[in-house]
């Protein structure tokens, strides 16, 4: 066994295990743990495809960035102590079923299909991305950046609390009636 | 089965694991979760095609960069709004927030 296979084989392995504790596990905060892991694996493949950059920002967009939103979305917005109503086990018979028709036929398609043999130079490196974002693919960049600031402000106008609607359901504290 | 194979594998088992959290589970941050695992599966897909067979391969990176870069932008967007419902409805149960149902 070399050393490819077995980068290749246990990152592969991370990705699986830790999609599966993210989708499997009944609580939120295992959810996003087995997320992390995952996504741990998925850049440990990209790793092994030779594009350092693109790994190193997976694990800060998604793993640091985006594992502690949610984790601050839980905080804020889930009682973790409610209790959970059973799931039907039709709706999850349904799912599963779905899912794996959806994985055959994928993979019917990727076992069909014909890929060319890669035939260029492998530039994979951070020099030569960063060349190609700001020259063939220059709108793409701008739209993207002009994207992320849309988002940001937007995220901002709809989790603010209306100051107009806040006012009258405050209760009248002992302070509110001197 | 060649190496493009078995990368293809991992992203199509990973993206319907994604898939049926999607469809199986109430949680609105459980089903982000499991969007995102699709998105990374996708970016990892194209990643490995382009990387591996055909001649230019700083094309996946770009278009890689650009879905977790969409990806970031969603979360965001998706998870002030999951702070907004539960401040509005009091859940974030999808089950919960069938107002709009006939």
């Amino acid at each position: 066994m070399n050393w490819d296979a077995f980068l290749f084989g246990s990152s592969a392995a991370l990705a699986l295990v830790g999609a599966l504790f993210a989708v499997g596990l009944k609580n939120i905060f295992h959810n996003i743990l087995g997320f992390a892991l995952s996504l741990v694996g998925v850049a440990g493949l990209f790793l092994t495809l030779g594009s350092d950059f693109l790994a190193i920002v997976l694990l800060l967009v998604y793993v640091g960035a985006l594992g502690i939103a949610m984790v601050y979305a839980v905080m804020l917005s889930q009682p973790l102590d409610t209790p959970r109503t059973p799931r039907s086990a039709p709706k999850v018979l349904g799912s599963a079923l779905l899912a794996a028709l959806v994985a055959m036929a994928v993979w019917l398609v990727i076992r069909g299909a014909r890929f060319p043999e890669a035939s260029g130079i492998l530039e994979v490196g951070p020099q030569v991305t960063g060349y190609r974002l700001l020259s063939n693919y220059v709108l793409a960049f701008e739209l993207i950046s002009v994207l992320l600031v849309i988002a940001m402000i937007g995220a901002v106008m709809v989790a603010r609390r209306d100051p107009a609607k806040r006012a009258p359901a405050a209760p009248p504290g002992p302070r509110a009636a001197p | 089965m060649n190496w493009l194979h078995w990368y293809l594998l991992v992203a199509l088992l990973l993206f319907c694991i994604g898939l049926y959290g999607l469809l199986q589970r109430r949680s609105l941050i459980a089903m982000l979760i499991s969007l995102e695992l699709m998105l990374a599966a996708v970016s990892l897909n194209v990643v490995a095609i382009t990387s591996l067979s055909g001649n230019s391969s700083s094309v996946g990176q770009v278009v890689a960069l650009i879905l977790i870069g969409v990806a970031a932008a969603e979360g965001a967007i998706a998870l002030s709004l999951f702070v907004a419902i539960q401040r509005e409805v009091q859940s974030i149960n999808v089950e919960d927030l069938s107002e709009l149902k006939g």
